[in-house]
């Protein structure tokens, strides 16, 4: 299977799809006057195919993607994939390393060594994404086409849908986003930029029914009162943990929609989706399995998952001999629910983005008034996480002044999100018996 | 300090410590997405409320609603404090 083959063979029976983008050239014109521009798969297509003659000596070869915009991204993946080996795509911070003999397109020559008798067999191209860096530094992990489209179905009902592209089409989450309607034919409306009044006017602009986002955007999108004027049809909820408040808030509005909260691991390189409008996943999951995939809990509270299709890269050591993967994730049944904690190692995830305490703690360290710290999570009803610090200071120090200090070198060294904007002092930090600080949540 | 003033203050506290420039007056019709506090300080607003008030409308969501304007943010609040202490 390649995509462009895909995208052919469902195109030549249903006509229906395209991208609905903001021109590149209004980029400078005010949001609300600029209008979307249609562009139709068959377009992609057709510039892929065209893409894919130009650059012929890529075969076979391994090829960095940067996003610039919806459109040309779209276009190289309908291009390179089935031909080129392995396809890297760019994250827009801190990459992973890349191989030695990854190109990326605008250094590579022409490439015409390929002639026109070779054969034109697509080959089986690996995708990697880069992680955002939950368990430790961001890493690739290596997908097959197949494993990423494995929970995509198509139906009339959803191919009749208008998709809000909200999240990085880079990041695992956008990348299924774009997957989904490309191969269902249904339209993609790019706000995937700009703030939460730029992208609610794209969204209303291309009458999306179907959204995915975080339940922080979520929240975003229900404080704006605008989300109202719109029909969805379809929300999805992913990339933090959903609690019953934004379930039963996103239901009090639309009564009538499927509501569905994700659970992804880019390491396991699928998720799954519950849609009963409640937090967590029904506990008989763990006995019955669901879609083919099979769950655990261990003693840790370890979430383990079993999926149909495994993302065999970047995972070794963390599967078991049954082929269960640790997710990392810690869980809580209670009830007939497991309900999500958060991460084992302790990561923050404010508001979808990853923070490790140990980089925050490093930074508050940098300061001699400062003699030990322990950065962990506060969980926040607005979103999911807070990053929350315990100081304990030198002796005579002003706490307020300290305070302020620490702020302030904070906010030079971390981005907005790392910086712990709830510092409490204290006389000492308990540490486990290993000597090492514990990361429990306090505040649960 | 009633509710609304002990939310006002705490609104300048949150401003100064995220780093966020608030909008002035903040008036009752003021859309909170507008205040000058993004998601972030918005989220500290509600942490350090619920250090002073003791109470998160936002976590069990006994109103499921989401506020747009200040004046609706100061209301949820109010009345969720009433709920609380009529389940006393």
């Amino acid at each position: 299977m390649t995509l462009s083959g895909a995208l052919a063979q469902f195109l030549s029976n249903i006509k229906t799809g395209a991208l609905l983008v903001v021109p590149p050239e209004s980029n400078n014109q005010q949001p609300e006057s600029v209008g979307l521009t249609e562009v139709h798969y068959a377009q992609l297509l057709e510039s892929a195919t065209q893409l894919r003659a130009q650059h012929k000596g890529l075969k076979g070869k391994t090829l960095s993607i940067r996003y610039n915009n919806l459109c040309d991204f779209v276009t190289e993946l309908l291009a390179f994939d089935g031909w080129c080996a392995e396809l890297y795509l760019l994250p827009d911070g801190d990459s992973p390393a890349l191989p030695e003999d990854c190109v990326d397109r605008p250094d590579m020559d022409g490439g015409s060594e390929l002639k026109s008798t070779d054969p034109v067999e697509p080959v089986q191209t690996r995708w990697y994404l880069a992680t955002s860096g939950t368990t430790d530094r961001p890493k690739w992990i290596g997908h097959s086409l197949v494993g990423l489209t494995h929970s995509i179905k198509y139906s009339e009902r959803l191919s009749c849908l208008i998709w809000g592209l909200v999240y990085q089409p880079f990041r695992f989450a956008g990348l299924q986003v774009v997957l989904q309607a490309l191969l269902t034919g249904a339209k993609l409306v790019d706000a995937s930029s700009g703030d939460i009044a730029v992208r609610l006017q794209r969204l209303k602009q291309g009458e999306v029914t179907a959204i995915s986002a975080t339940p922080t955007l979520w929240r975003q999108f229900l404080m704006s009162g605008q989300l109202h004027s719109m029909q969805l049809s379809q929300l999805t909820l992913g990339g933090e943990v959903a609690d019953q408040g934004i379930l039963d808030a996103l239901a009090t509005v639309f009564s009538k929609a499927s509501i569905r909260h994700i659970y992804a691991s880019t390491e396991a390189g699928v998720g799954f989706a519950v849609s009963d409008r409640r937090a967590g996943f029904p506990r008989i999951w763990l006995e019955q399995g669901y879609d083919n995939i099979r769950f655990k809990v261990d003693e840790h509270q370890h979430l383990w998952i079993k999926p149909a299709t495994l993302a065999q890269e970047g995972i070794v050591g963390r599967v078991d001999k049954q082929g269960y993967l640790d997710t990392e994730d810690l869980v809580e049944l209670k009830g007939d629910r497991a309900l999500f904690l958060g991460r084992a190692s302790g990561a923050i995830n404010v508001g979808g983005n990853k923070v490790h305490p140990q980089q925050v703690e490093q930074v508050l360290l940098d300061l001699p008034e400062v003699m030990q710290a322990r950065v962990y999570g506060h969980t926040s009803s607005v979103m999911g996480q807070l990053v929350a610090a315990q100081i304990v200071a030198t002796q005579r120090v002003d706490v307020i002044v300290l305070k302020k200090q620490i702020l302030k070198h904070c906010m030079s060294k971390l981005l907005r999100h790392q910086v712990p904007l709830l510092l409490e002092f204290v006389e000492q930090i308990d540490s486990n018996a290993a000597g090492k600080i514990g990361r429990g949540n306090v505040n649960e | 300090m009633n509710t609304e003033q002990i939310i006002r203050e705490a609104m300048y506290q949150v401003a100064e410590i995220s780093d966020c420039q608030l909008m002035e007056p903040i008036r009752e019709d003021t859309v909170l997405l507008q205040s000058g506090l993004d998601s972030l300080g918005f989220a500290m607003l509600v942490a350090q409320l619920e250090e002073d008030l003791g109470i998160d409308p936002f976590t069990e969501m006994a109103i499921p609603v989401y506020p747009n304007t200040f004046g609706e943010f100061v209301r949820i609040y109010q009345q969720y404090a009433e709920q609380s202490q009529d389940g006393q």
